[in-house]
């Protein structure tokens, strides 16, 4: 008994104990429901049946009715756009802004700081915000296309189905560049100065400094805040719950703003689950590209 | 002939720090310069402004006769190697050393060639697929090496490239150096704050002191005469002794103010009465007997044998050290006597500092 108590106080008992708790959470919080979720994506389950732990097996049939549901095809084309609509602009807009305060001005780190003041904010209160922001009838934006003779008439961003998903990419740019600008700005900071005076005296401009140095040097980085920027930009759901509702008429639907109606407003929790399972597949390849890029650091 | 590089009348402000103060420097084509000084003293900051890093406040700046003050570092056409060797961490070893030459859009068949040639010169041969990670330290201050000597540039720049290295090393290294100046006919500026790197590679060694030159000139000039007190105990190891002293009647001689009030013969005319201190260099005292003409007595206080020389110091207040033959065997609170050619006694002015006659 002594024994095992000493080991535990400052043996591998202790780095054991440690790991066994971190493991149990892991698998009670996480991989219970993972694969809960799959197998009632299997299984027919209501309103009626979800408080029972057994349901009807359902085999393929959940699956092929979301591939052959109207909605999928509008569905997948709007998750892809909006997921790369919006890593694509956040991470360049996120990068460039980065690149604008590692200039070190004075107050440079103070006016960065701000930056995140978006970033902290609840989901549905920024979607409030680009709600008033977009109006249609009294919105900022449209005052200002207006004003600068781009537009004529109002434009309903929110209930034109040409524009609802763009309002919601606006507002998720928005709502995520301030992530993207901080990570990024760590790795910039952690480029040593002299490798670019080195560069310097070794002939290279500014553009041959960024291609050869910056973009090399944060390979890593720029891997992780991708990956990161995918598996958060397919978690958005406030913004649509707030801006779109997914409408009109599916126009602003993405796959996880699907998942969450099929299963809280049919209550066909089965498949909704199928779209959640499409998802994780989805997660977890990114989720490897990610693990594999912090791994592949070259750093000195 | 231009000389290669020029500063004259040199200044950098910081903010309200005036870190460099009215610099002149000529440095002719082909010659090993260092500059020396204590920790602070505007070494790299000079260096620096050379190269473009840092913008001078006012003078001028030519490399090859062309007026530089406003030229960006890309287009000066030096090479630096930095304390930290700023290798590219990403890049192989054979691109650490030719990418002066991608960016100039030399041909890969060309930059493979240039990279062999440069390796077996540095002796990396075997090295060039390694990433810097993957190096000693010694390997990448070759590769700092390496990468500056590709591009034969019009002058070398040197931070103390030599300070991260352990003693053996920095002496061969030391050596290498200057024998691939000598080889490319190359113009260094070489900064360190190690006198003794500063004599041994250098044809014309600066001394910095505050922002503001002190001393130029040869190596052994500096050693053999000094201008003030500041560069005569700075250059030359041990240090030199200084020891408060006051001038005989008729200039020929001082008494010290150590050593029981010795009197020390000089060769400087100095008028009688004055205070002065005295500089003697340890490696310029001698054991001798006790009948020899102008020898002193010193009590010793401390032996420290190394083997080859032996550093004996004396027992007075502040002490004098001399180094004697290694073989010399002398134990605490002997009485020694001890001789000084009059010509290597230095002296100089109490406030001033400035070196007399
Ligand atoms: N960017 C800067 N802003 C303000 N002061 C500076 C700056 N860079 C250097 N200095 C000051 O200028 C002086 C000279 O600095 P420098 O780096 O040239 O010293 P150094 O002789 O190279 O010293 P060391 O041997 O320690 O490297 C120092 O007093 C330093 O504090
Ligand atoms: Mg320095």
């Amino acid at each position: 008994m002594r024994r095992v108590l000493n080991t535990l106080r400052d043996g591998v008992g202790f780095d054991t104990l440690l790991v066994i708790v971190a493991l149990t959470y892991l698998l009670l919080f996480a991989g219970l429901p993972l694969i809960y979720n799959v197998v009632i994506s299997f299984q027919h389950v209501d309103i009626f049946s979800l408080g029972t732990l057994f349901h009807p097996s359902a085999g393929w049939e959940n699956y092929t009715a979301i591939f052959t549901d109207p909605l999928a095809r509008t569905v997948l084309v709007n998750t892809i756009v909006f997921t790369l609509a919006s890593v694509a602009l956040q991470f360049t807009l996120g990068f460039a802004v980065a690149l604008f305060f590692d200039r070190q001005f004075p107050g440079a780190a103070w006016i960065r700081g701000l930056f995140l003041a978006g970033w902290v904010m609840p989901g549905l209160v920024v979607g409030v915000l680009w709600n008033w922001l977009l109006s249609g009838d009294f919105g900022v934006i449209n005052y200002v296309l207006e004003a600068l003779g781009i537009i004529d008439d109002p434009i309903f961003w929110r209930s034109d189905v040409d524009y609802s998903l763009f309002s919601v990419i606006l507002a998720n740019i928005w709502y995520g560049m301030p992530f993207n600008m901080i990570l990024l700005s760590v790795g910039l900071a952690a480029i040593p100065d002299d490798l670019y005076e080195a560069a310097e005296l070794d002939g290279a401009n500014v553009w041959q400094r960024f291609w050869t140095i910056t973009l090399p040097m944060m390979r890593a980085t720029i891997g992780a805040v991708l990956a990161l920027g995918i598996i958060f930009t397919l978690q958005q759901f406030d913004l649509f719950a707030a801006i779109t509702s997914g409408g009109p008429a599916g126009s602003s639907t993405v796959a996880q703003y699907w998942s969450w109606q099929l299963s809280f407003r049919e209550f066909d929790f089965g498949r909704g689950a199928v779209i959640s399972v499409l998802m994780i597949v989805v997660v977890l390849a990114v989720a490897l590209i990610y693990v594999r890029s912090t791994r592949a650091e070259t750093r000195l | 002939m231009t000389p290669q590089i020029e500063l004259i009348d040199v200044n950098k402000h910081y903010g309200s720090f005036h870190a460099l103060k009215g610099i002149d420097v000529t440095i002719p084509k082909g010659q090993f310069v260092a500059l020396v000084g204590p920790s602070g003293c505007g070494k790299s900051t000079l260096l620096r402004s050379i190269a473009g890093l840092e913008s001078i406040s006012g003078g001028t700046l030519k490399i090859a006769g062309e007026v530089m003050n406003k030229v960006p570092p890309r287009k000066r056409d030096l090479a630096m190697v930095f304390q930290s060797y700023a290798l590219y961490p990403h890049l192989s070893v054979r691109d650490n050393l030719t990418y002066a030459l991608r960016l100039r859009g030399v041909s890969k068949a060309e930059r493979a060639r240039a990279a062999e040639e440069v390796a077996a010169v540095i002796g990396l041969g075997a090295l060039l697929d390694r990433r810097p990670a993957e190096l000693s330290g010694g390997q990448r201050q070759r590769v700092a090496m390496g990468r500056a000597i590709i591009r034969e540039p019009k002058a070398f720049l040197f931070d103390e490239p030599l300070s991260n290295l352990d003693a053996s090393l920095r002496v061969r290294m030391r050596k290498e150096i200057r024998a691939i100046h000598d080889r490319l006919g190359a113009t260094s500026v070489y900064v360190t704050h190690d006198q003794i790197e500063a004599m041994t590679m250098a044809d014309h060694v600066v001394v910095l002191r505050a922002g503001v030159i002190e001393q130029q000139g040869p190596p052994l000039d500096l050693y053999a005469r000094p201008v003030n007190r500041f560069v005569a105990g700075f250059i030359g190891s041990p240090a030199m002794n200084f020891v408060p002293a006051t001038v005989v009647e008729g200039g020929g001689a001082v008494r010290l103010d150590a050593a029981g009030g010795a009197e020390v013969a000089v060769a400087g005319r100095v008028e009688g009465g004055r205070r002065v201190i005295a500089g003697i260099r340890p490696e310029h005292l001698d054991i001798v007997g006790a009948d020899t003409p102008g020898a002193f007595a010193l009590t010793v206080g401390a032996v420290e044998p190394t083997g080859s020389v032996t550093y004996v110091s004396s027992d007075d207040e502040p002490e004098i050290l001399l180094v004697a033959d290694g073989a010399t065997r002398v134990r605490t609170g002997d009485r020694i006597h001890v001789a000084i050619a009059p010509e290597r006694v230095h002296l100089f002015d109490p406030e001033s500092e400035a070196a007399l006659g």
